[in-house]
């Protein structure tokens, strides 16, 4: 797998898993973590949280200089969304 | 000479690239490479016919194999592209004789096997390559009893094997999962539903959506095995049974839902670039960076346009529209695909879910600030026969009050709201404008109050502080 792929599935999962986690509890519902053992413990303890300190505009830069579709033209965009883009 | 395109892949988004180019310039000469024994039926269909909903198999073909004949496609059928050559612009082409690959491991050791095939060459190329399921990496992958829903003609044998069947497991609640154990539990045979997360479909449905659904399933009989992984399959040469982190559970059948990837070996050696999702890398005509070689469907990514990352797995609709897109341009047509919110929903039990763009969970996951606002209405007047409750949950920007993303459960009507929403979304729609919609009322197809409107002025009481 190549390291830009690896990196996004494993973000991804980490962070699916503590919403996830996060909406459980909130709904009483029963929960266990997917991702156990040190790996498991490094994206849900460590990455999450340095990932949820960061401010948007930087976690966005992130995604953005991944390779990927996103950096190509489609011009069907809108102006940048001051919703969350320039937070 | 006619210009050649050879198109890989008969899926919706292959089917529509041939089409679209055909129709743009007649002049070319179309050529599409499908491992399979069909082209151009509806594979989503498949998982209705297993439940008895739809009579039979036949009814989900679009087009007879003459159709295409007739309007100047030339559709190889079951022929394994085993490799892309841009240098020489041409493919290598196997035939697939009687050798099943319904699954990537199948078909890397396939290619592997023979080295030399027909070579056809191009002037466009269309990747039209598809995905293939998330391989579970656990013992007694190899056994048999293990069912991949893909093929038709495999579905076709499958449903005999089911007649048989008393138990099945389906493992994991993805959109597929959802309607495979809502198919089995309709066919009456006893149903396991196994996922490691807290809820179904919980990657991008929220709890309180699916609460209704899960409900409804265990009505149905249905067992359902939440935060519980699958460990291994059991048997000897036939699956028997999982083995599941909460105990052993029997099976008759394994029907293996895993997350759908972007089937991009040929792409990958070819060295065309690819994203971060492990889809091929596409811009809004969807070109690839390699001059004459386009992408459309599954095995591409197309951004998301709030969160601006790509995806990839949409749906059948955004991959023919995706084909069509490839086809007109390639023939020399303008035609450009926009970024995606992605509009979604399906019957799970008893419910029809769905939404577009952000759920609660997966805003939450990426970060995104958002205040929710939630309603419970009804489909038809409270008076007419077969009203039914709808559960609407939105989500705004706080400070814009834009729209972000929402999702239903409800009895009908489900499908044209989040339709409504992902427009309302890319026109950048705020709580106000929806609280304040107008709405049909008619008491056989709407109530008084749209739930859309309900949830929304929910919303604008939390963003002004009330709520």
């Amino acid at each position: 797998m190549r390291p830009a792929v690896w990196l996004r599935r494993r973000a991804e999962d980490a962070l699916l898993e503590a919403a996830q986690e996060e909406m459980a509890r909130r709904t009483g519902r029963p929960y266990r973590p997917i991702h156990r053992g040190p790996a498991g413990f490094f994206w849900r303890r460590v990455f999450v949280p340095i990932y949820r300190l960061l401010p948007w505009r930087l976690r966005w830069w992130v995604m953005r200089v991944l390779p990927g579709s996103h950096r190509r033209r489609w011009r069907g965009r809108g102006p940048p969304r001051p919703a969350f883009g320039d937070r | 000479m006619p210009q050649r395109v050879v198109v890989i892949g008969g899926g919706a988004a292959g089917i529509g690239a041939a089409g679209a180019a055909k129709q743009t310039d007649p002049g070319l000469e179309v050529l599409v490479f499908t491992e399979y024994e069909d082209a151009a039926y509806s594979p989503c269909g498949i998982p209705y016919v297993h439940g008895r909903e739809i009579e039979s198999f036949e009814e989900l073909f679009l087009q007879g194999k003459e159709h295409y004949e007739a309007i100047g496609i030339d559709i190889r059928y079951e022929t394994l592209v085993i490799s892309i050559d841009l240098d020489r612009r041409e493919v290598t082409v196997l035939p697939r004789g009687d050798l099943a690959f319904d699954t990537k491991r199948h078909r890397e050791l396939l290619e592997r096997v023979y080295g030399e095939g027909e070579r056809v060459g191009f002037d466009h190329l269309v990747i039209a390559s598809g995905f293939d399921y998330e391989a579970p990496a656990i013992p007694g992958a190899d056994l048999d009893g293990l069912y991949y829903v893909k093929n038709i003609r495999r579905a076709m044998e499958w449903d005999r094997v089911l007649e048989e069947a008393r138990t099945a497991v389906v493992q994991e609640a993805t959109p597929l999962g959802l309607e495979m154990v809502t198919a089995l539990a309709h066919r009456g045979i006893e149903t396991h539903l196994v996922d490691p997360r807290p809820w179904a479909l919980a990657d991008v449905a929220d709890p309180d959506i699916m609460q209704p659904v899960e409900e409804s399933w265990v009505e149905m009989g249905v067992k359902l095995h939440l935060n519980t992984q699958v460990e291994a399959y059991l048997g000897d040469g036939r699956v028997r049974a999982v083995r599941t982190t909460e105990g052993e559970i029997p099976a008759d059948v394994v029907v293996v839902c895993t997350h759908k990837r972007p089937n991009n070996t040929l792409a990958r050696r070819a060295r065309i670039p690819i994203g971060s999702t492990g889809g091929i890398i596409v811009d809004e005509r969807m070109a690839t960076d390699v001059p004459g070689v386009w992408a459309a469907g599954d095995c591409a990514e197309i951004p998301h346009e709030l969160a601006r990352i790509p995806l990839t797995g949409l749906t059948g609709s955004h991959a023919y529209a995706q084909g069509k897109v490839a086809g007109t341009n390639l023939a020399g047509g303008d035609r450009t695909y926009q970024p995606v919110y992605v509009p979604w929903g399906m019957v799970a039990g008893t419910w029809m879910i769905g939404g577009a763009s952000f759920g609660e969970t997966t805003a939450k996951a990426l970060g995104i600030p958002h205040v929710v606002g939630i309603a419970e209405g009804i489909s038809r007047a409270r008076y007419y026969p077969g009203v039914r409750k709808i559960r609407v949950k939105l989500l705004f920007d706080p400070d814009e009050h834009h729209l972000l993303g929402g999702q239903m459960v409800g009895g009908e009507g489900i499908k044209e709201r989040a339709d409504f929403l992902g427009m309302c979304i890319r026109l950048r729609a705020r709580a106000e404008d929806l609280a304040t919609m107008e709405n049909v009322y008619s008491p056989p197809i709407g109530a008084l109050n749209e739930p859309i409107a309900l949830a929304a002025q929910q919303g604008v009481a939390a963003l002004s502080g009330r709520g």
